[in-house]
């Protein structure tokens, strides 16, 4: 039974320009102590599905249908309150890819993670688990007592990962989480990242635009476009051996150290008010054939849990 | 003319001659205490004419100012910019003195972000003829011309002249950014992270774009990044710049294969490599995390692991290790 289990989720949002399919007809499982990669480009609806899990979309948005299981419960069933007290933060919590701008720079650190524990409604010695988080999180005791300005991003960051583990949550979602930092902190933060999940069993949802990245985190990998999922099984096998035409096409468009070349990708995504009838990936698709313009592939299992939705399989 | 006897002998295989070039800004002085951030602090850099010469570094290690000074939109706090134009004209840059009005249609820079570089409301037509009108070119055949020639240089369909800035995609608009620098027949372009704000799908075609520019005209780019994969790609000789210094510069393929400076193997180490099997590993890095020890030392003497008492007192110059590699660092 996996922790988290996203069926048939969809969110729109209704623009002026028509309704955008944000998210269409997602499905995702995420098991315990595992990490979950969600890769795609920019719009292509990765950061939408992580603020749909924490329930956190506002108008023009809406979730219009699907469902999203914590264990075996509804968590799209039960009322905001509810869902406020008992999910959000205590088994669920987020960081984003400015999170470390997201303190406040009046207060202390420590303070700002007390309260965040008084919201949520922990019972227990605040000091001692201020300190046994900074620990966690290899940061000094003596960080509580500084204000954000007083660290520097990388420390920040570290911070406000603490401060997403303060109520010793099972899942914790991270969007882009090292995007704005240099490439030695982003390392080292994806060290803690694998130290937590080791050490805490903690299930992760990993967004990332960088695929270099994630093939050095992830357990499974989701590839997004356009909204919806084009290909989606173990992390291992889609590196070696990626069958959906955009998933190979993307592995040729990153840059990597050992690469002496990088291939654009033609043509641009689709609107997503205005989606073709076919697949969304045709018009950019080297592979197209008549029926990828007229019928939109479901995504189809091949072997395991490897998926893809493409009419070539 | 400026007086130039003092600049020495000037090799025409250079196009820029950067001498311990500094650049300082103040901040603050009337009620409060004067904070001076030192954005370029000592540099000295040779660019070949015709190369692709890679800026690697971290935000704020002072690439962009560097790329400003050079062509002139930055007054250097002490130190000397030398434009080698062609071969036998150096020119010192510095925005004060007028002669730089008639090299700056020379010297031309696209900048990272294509949505807040071109004024949205304009049409693709105006948004290229504005700077050759400034620049001089008053017949409307030669602007025509010109047009025609840069959107067909960046693969942009002429047709698109009528539309609207706002109308086209991200890609679509740097490239027209790079046609507005092109259309003036540059020498040197500053590509100042041309790439950082487009997506994986279309940053293999700017970088595609520019190294052909680059081979067909000549243009000599400084092509400005903190990804040193694409660094890899593009440049012939790469810079490492860590706060305000040049710590090793040379040779692309050496710097990337034999990195000498601590900071390089750092960098080298951290950065992501598509690798799956590395999920369940760590990665070691020696490097610190960022002090506030305040030294006339190396720049890197905080985080560095090699660091000793000579790295706190006194700064390393760039030495030339082997052909074409130096490095600034006292382990050498």
């Amino acid at each position: 039974m996996p922790i988290l289990t996203i069926k048939n989720l969809s969110i729109h949002f209704y623009t002026p320009k028509g309704v955008r399919k944000a998210v269409d007809r997602v499905d995702l499982e995420l098991n315990k102590g595992e990490v979950v990669g969600i890769a795609g480009e920019s719009g292509s609806g990765k950061s939408t599905l992580a603020l749909g899990i924490m329930r956190l979309i506002n108008y023009p948005g809406k979730i219009v249908s699907g469902e999203i299981y914590f264990n075996e419960e509804n968590i799209l069933k039960m009322s905001e309150d509810d869902f406020n007290k008992k999910i959000r933060w205590k088994k669920i919590a987020m960081i984003f890819q400015g999170s470390m701008n997201g303190f406040t720079p009046v207060f202390k650190i420590g303070d700002q993670i007390r309260e965040v524990m008084e919201i949520h409604g922990y019972n227990g010695d605040y000091d001692k688990r201020i300190k046994e988080l900074l620990n966690m999180v290899e940061l000094d005791e003596s960080v509580a007592n500084k204000y954000p300005h007083e660290l520097s991003g990388g420390m920040r960051q570290r911070a406000f990962i603490a401060m997403a583990l303060a109520l010793n949550p099972e899942i914790l979602i991270c969007d882009e989480p090292t995007t704005a930092l240099d490439v030695i902190t982003q390392a080292k933060i994806l060290n803690l990242l694998k130290k937590l999940k080791k050490e805490l069993n903690l299930s992760i949802i990993f967004i990332t635009h960088d695929l270099a990245l994630l093939s050095e985190i992830s357990d499974k990998l989701y590839i997004m476009y356009a909204g919806a999922i084009m290909e989606r099984g173990d992390s291992l096998q889609i590196y070696k051996n990626p069958k959906h035409p955009y998933t190979q096409l993307l592995m040729e468009a990153i840059a990597d150290i050992n690469k002496d070349y990088i291939k654009g990708i033609p043509g641009f995504m689709p609107d997503l008010a205005n989606l073709p009838n076919g697949c969304r990936f045709s018009n950019r698709c080297p592979f197209a054939m008549d029926i990828c313009k007229k019928k939109e592939p479901e995504l189809k299992r091949l072997d395991g849990d490897r998926y893809v939705s493409c009419w070539l399989y | 003319m400026i007086d130039m006897s003092h600049v020495g002998y000037i090799d025409p295989n250079y196009i820029f001659y950067i001498k311990d070039l500094k650049v300082y800004f103040t901040k603050g002085g009337f009620l409060s205490k004067p904070h001076t951030t030192k954005a370029i602090d000592g540099v000295n850099l040779k660019i070949r004419r015709k190369e692709v010469l890679a800026l690697v570094g971290e935000s704020g290690s002072g690439k962009t100012t560097l790329g400003r000074t050079l062509i002139g939109l930055q007054k250097p706090t002490s130190g000397q910019v030398i434009y080698n134009r062609d071969g036998n004209n150096p020119i010192v840059i510095d925005p004060k003195v007028k002669q730089i009005k008639k090299i700056r249609r020379e010297l031309q820079m696209i900048y990272q972000d294509p949505y807040s570089s071109i004024d949205p409301y304009m049409k693709v037509y105006d948004a290229i003829a504005q700077p050759l009108k400034y620049a001089g070119v008053k017949s409307k055949e030669e602007i025509n011309k010109k047009i025609e020639q840069s959107l067909k240089m960046v693969g942009l369909p002429f047709d698109l002249i009528q539309n609207y800035v706002f109308q086209l995609s991200g890609g679509q608009r740097q490239r027209l950014s790079i046609a507005r620098a092109l259309s003036l027949d540059p020498k040197f372009l500053v590509a100042d992270e041309p790439v950082t704000m487009l997506d994986a799908s279309l940053k293999g075609e700017i970088v595609e774009l520019l190294s052909k520019i680059n081979k067909e005209t000549g243009i000599t780019i400084l092509f400005i990044t903190h990804e040193l994969p694409i660094a890899k790609i593009i440049a012939n000789r790469i810079a490492v710049m860590y706060k305000g210094k040049i710590v090793e510069s040379g040779n692309a393929k050496t710097v990337l294969t034999d990195p000498l400076h601590p900071y390089t193997k750092a960098l080298l180490e951290a950065y992501p490599k598509i690798d799956p099997t590395l999920k369940d590993t760590y990665k070691t890095i020696n490097v610190k995390e960022e002090g506030k020890v305040i030294s006339n030392g190396c720049p890197f003497y905080d985080r560095c692991p090699f660091a000793t008492q000579k790295c706190f007192e006194q700064n390393p110059e760039l030495k030339e290790i082997s052909a074409d590699h130096e490095v600034a660092c006292w382990l050498y």
